[in-house]
């Protein structure tokens, strides 16, 4: 008797994890129950709640309930405090349907090793990138620091984010030039107030009014430095509900146009506070310099990000990130994203960019 | 005409006081004086003002409560699993045979190993620290009932047969009360390792949840090293109270047992 | 009038079986031992091929997405790659030497308080409460603390597991040495053995197990810490390697290093082993 319960857990166990995969994919066919968007990323200590750009905006100004709402949808929001890397794994057990603002690295690791989803928009391109070093390092530009340790979190975007900054400066081997090392966010401030490290892309406003770190190098929106990041769907759930995919595209796409308002745009620095990673203050510098908001809070696929995309593969190839070839046949689906812009005569709203980033349309 | 002698309770050793005592004097003086950098080498009172605010704030309790049933509910389960088995293979020479050299080899891989591949399984939340909790009490248990069960002497064996006890009998009444000191022993080491995986899941699965652990990430992120020593010094006190318990419990359970060795 | 026992008729001789030669006797014995040795071995086996089993259709029907649990042929593959490339031993070396590193001083640090506990009874009343109470703090409670006074490079993680060893030691050589029978320290007084003498000649020899024990439990505790340790703040190591290796979504490689986890471990418990029966014959051996 005891071998056989002994057995029965043992299979139980392994079903469990088997099971809570299926029943996420197991849906009366028609309306789901609900709808579950990951965020790659959390809130100070972890709090649920995503940081700044118009997917969060979505979130603050609760415009996906709304949408769904009077079909009684629910909608799940889930936050990783692994980032990236987290919502990958969370995806393959079944356990999400969209991710909003996935970076170009962790996106393709996760195509890379198989995962199955479809791009429906960008969630943002360009931002303002700081290299900050510890207050008191006597570093005056990157190059002082070779050899030295610096800190990302791997798997996420912002480490090819760093070697593309590094590159920039010359450096063409970060691995062996530098001791680069993984931490999360928060982790990385700290190291930064001891001492521990002489480097990391953090936003540096808050660090430098405490005394804690200060700015070696600053890259504002540069195409080559900052790639898109994505808004994707799961193919099981987009080819059993491909209506409400494109609802949810369409709302989004409005929440885009209502975040390009100048109008709005204090109203952004405001909420994008709710996270507690940015202050307001750390809003309007970041923000300020952008003179026109579509040009960052910008969903379309075009040139630039099918460019973009590309020169991360190539990138994650070179760096040894992923192991096996990522293909963009089948992967981008424009249908979503070019209704919505036609339903919304929204076509020629926003500006493009060609491959190498330069606007073709303002 | 003999006097029972009075037992004399040993005078309080207040020599164990010294080392603490000395501590936290030199902890304050040194920081009075900001002979050190006092952002790292925070002042005791710094200390004691965060746990008052701490403990007047109810999400520490809840912290705590919820800490304490992860690390329990885990304990009961790998608890029993460990008898089930530890039972079977000291019982059974099959069993032992079969499942024996699997356990023997799984039990040297570290246990934190587990960890990314059950949480990838599994996800940062209860369920997986719960499992985890499961797992590590687990192995001290069974190797405890396992040496309890296989030390029932042969005459205690015999005597059973005699009076001709049927295998559940056998189970209940003979090997079991005969090994469990030996078991209880295995138990107390579970639930230590079990407050060990409780802390370190709640260090490495870190989500939004609630804990001791989460307290001290908290502190982390907020680089408020207060609230990191007081979690600390609450994580050793829970730890402190489950042993002096679990020791009572301990004893009290074996009270049965005849001094003799 | 008795007979001989040469006498047929009274003690007539029984059939007896042919006693077979030497050689035929140990060649059956070898044989049957072969045998059980061999029957041990295939039951042994059969539940890891079971699980294996398992895992493999687990794979093939895709119970269980492959980013999560990838199928055997793949973390195969990845073994292969990680022993050309030689980055395992690497790995390997590094959490190594930070177990070695910590055995020795750890090691030393609690000899040196079990025995100045045990030997003087001033040095235990001043110590051991408060050992005893930092005892009960698992040793991962202390490091995000470490890391902030210690930083994050090799000196935490030796402290971190030093600290580690340092419980497990200390508490069995204490122990093993109060435990030492009056008896034999009175034999020691009647040779009239100095300090030297009665250290070398007893204590050592009988605490000599309970010391085992505790170098036993510290080995296991700072290969635990290590593998946290390393899982928490790392840039080299297996609990590095498993930690980056799952943020890159390569979970074949978490397999093949929890996989090296294990070898080590196993390795590790063998050598203690032998260097335990040593010591145990040579104990014999002295009495």
């Amino acid at each position: 008797m005891k071998r056989r319960s002994f057995n029965a857990t043992l299979l139980a166990g392994l079903g469990a994890p088997a099971l809570i995969g299926l029943s996420g994919q197991a849906r009366a066919a028609g309306k789901p129950t609900a709808i579950r968007i990951g965020f790659p990323g959390a809130g100070t200590g972890g709090r649920p709640l995503p940081t700044s750009g118009y997917p969060a905006n979505a979130v603050f100004r609760s415009e996906i309930e709304q949408e769904f709402a009077s079909e009684g949808i629910k909608v799940e929001w889930k936050y990783f405090v692994g980032a990236g890397p987290a919502l990958n794994e969370s995806f393959a057990n079944g356990l999400l349907d969209f991710a909003f603002g996935h970076g170009d690295l962790p996106l393709l690791v996760g195509r890379s090793t198989g995962l199955k989803h479809k791009v429906l928009m960008s969630a943002g391109r360009g931002s303002d990138v700081y290299f900050v070093s510890p207050a008191n390092s006597p570093a005056k530009t990157i190059a002082d620091l070779k050899g030295k340790t610096l800190s990302v979190q791997k798997g996420t975007a912002t480490q090819l984010q760093l070697y593309r900054v590094l590159a920039k400066y010359g450096f063409n081997d970060p691995e062996k030039e530098f001791r680069i090392i993984s931490q999360i966010r928060d982790d990385q401030v700290a190291s930064l107030s001891t001492g521990d490290i002489a480097g990391a892309l953090l936003s540096p406003f808050g660090l430098e009014a405490r005394g804690v770190a200060k700015r070696v190098a600053e890259i504002f929106d540069d195409p080559d430095i900052s790639a898109p990041s994505t808004v994707w769907v799961g193919e099981a759930f987009e080819q059993q509900y491909p209506d409400i995919v494109q609802r949810v595209v369409t709302r989004l796409v409005k929440v885009a146009h209502w975040s390009t308002q100048e109008a709005n745009r204090e109203t952004q620095y405001q909420l994008w506070t709710r996270s507690g990673v940015n202050t307001y203050i750390d809003n309007k510098k970041s923000w300020d310099r952008v003179k026109d908001l579509r040009t960052r809070l910008n969903p379309l696929l075009d040139d630039y990000y099918v460019a973009a995309i590309k020169k991360s593969i190539d990138e994650a190839k070179k760096y040894r990130l992923i192991r096996r070839e990522v293909s963009l046949d089948g992967w981008i689906e424009r249908k979503y994203l070019n209704k919505a812009l036609a339903d919304l005569k929204l076509e020629n709203y926003w500006p493009t960019q060609d491959a190498s980033g330069k606007f073709t349309r303002t | 005409m003999s006097d029972t002698p009075k037992v004399n309770k040993a005078p309080f050793d207040w020599r164990g006081l010294v080392l603490p005592v000395a501590f936290i004097v030199i902890w304050y003086a040194v920081t009075a004086l900001h002979l050190v950098n006092t952002k790292l080498i925070v002042p005791p009172g710094g200390v004691l003002t965060t746990a008052w605010a701490e403990l007047a704030n109810g999400s520490f309790y809840l912290g705590i409560a919820l800490s304490l049933w992860r690390d329990l509910a885990g304990f009961t389960l790998g608890a029993l699993a460990g008898v089930a088995v530890g039972t079977l293979i000291g019982a059974s020479r099959l069993a032992d045979k079969l499942i024996g050299p699997t356990f023997h080899t799984a039990r040297q891989i570290s246990l934190f190993a587990w960890l990314p591949l059950l949480s990838a399984l599994v996800g940062t939340g209860d369920l997986s620290k719960i499992i985890f909790i499961a797992f590590s009490a687990f192995y001290p248990v069974v190797l405890g009932t396992l040496d309890g069960v296989r030390s029932t002497t042969k005459a205690h064996a015999e005597v059973a047969q005699v009076y001709g006890f049927t295998r559940t009998q056998l189970l209940f009444k003979l090997i079991l009360p005969s090994a469990s000191p030996q078991i209880l022993s295995g138990l107390r080491l579970g639930l230590i390792y079990a407050w060990l995986a409780t802390i370190g899941a709640e260090y490495l699965l870190v989500n939004d949840g609630q804990g001791i652990g989460n307290i001290v990430f908290k502190g982390r992120m907020a680089f408020n090293i207060e609230l990191i020593i007081f979690g600390l010094l609450a994580i050793g006190l829970v730890g402190n109270a489950f042993n002096r318990l679990a020791e009572l419990a301990e004893r009290r359970l074996l009270r049965w047992r005849a001094p003799a060795r | 009038m008795s007979a001989s026992t040469d006498d047929l008729h009274v003690f007539p001789r029984t059939v007896e079986r042919p006693i077979a030669p030497v050689w035929h006797r140990h060649a059956r014995d070898a044989v049957q031992q072969g045998l059980i040795a061999a029957l041990t071995i295939v039951l042994g086996l059969i539940l890891p091929a079971a699980l294996f089993a398992l895992w493999w259709t687990a794979a093939e029907r895709h119970w269980i997405a492959e980013q999560i649990l990838p199928p055997p042929a793949f973390v195969w593959d990845s073994i292969k790659y990680v022993l050309e490339t030689g980055e395992l031993l690497d790995h390997i070396k590094f959490s190594a030497s930070r177990v070695a590193w910590s055995l020795l001083i750890g090691g030393s640090a609690g000899l040196i308080l079990g025995f100045g506990m045990a030997l003087s009874r001033s040095f235990k009343a001043y110590v051991f409460p408060t050992f005893d109470v930092l005892a009960q703090l698992p040793v991962l409670g202390w490091i995000p603390l470490l890391i902030i006074f210690v930083g994050i490079e090799e000196p935490l993680k030796i402290t971190a597991v030093s600290i580690a060893v340092v419980v497990p030691v200390a508490l069995s050589t204490l122990h093993g040495i109060a435990n030492i029978p009056q008896s034999l320290l009175e034999v020691g007084r009647v040779y009239q053995f100095d300090a030297f003498q009665v250290i070398h000649r007893i204590v050592l020899p009988a605490a000599a197990p309970s010391l085992f024990t505790g170098l036993r439990q510290g080995v296991m505790q700072a290969w635990l810490s290590v593998i946290f340790v390393e899982l928490l703040s790392s840039s080299e190591g297996l609990g590095f390697l498993m930690a980056y290796s799952r943020s890159l979504g390569q979970i074949d490689m978490v397999i093949v290093a929890m996989l090296a986890i294990g070898v080590v471990g196993i390795l590790i418990e063998l050598t203690l082993r032998l260097i335990e029966s040593r010591l145990q014959g040579w104990r014999r051996s002295a009495f």
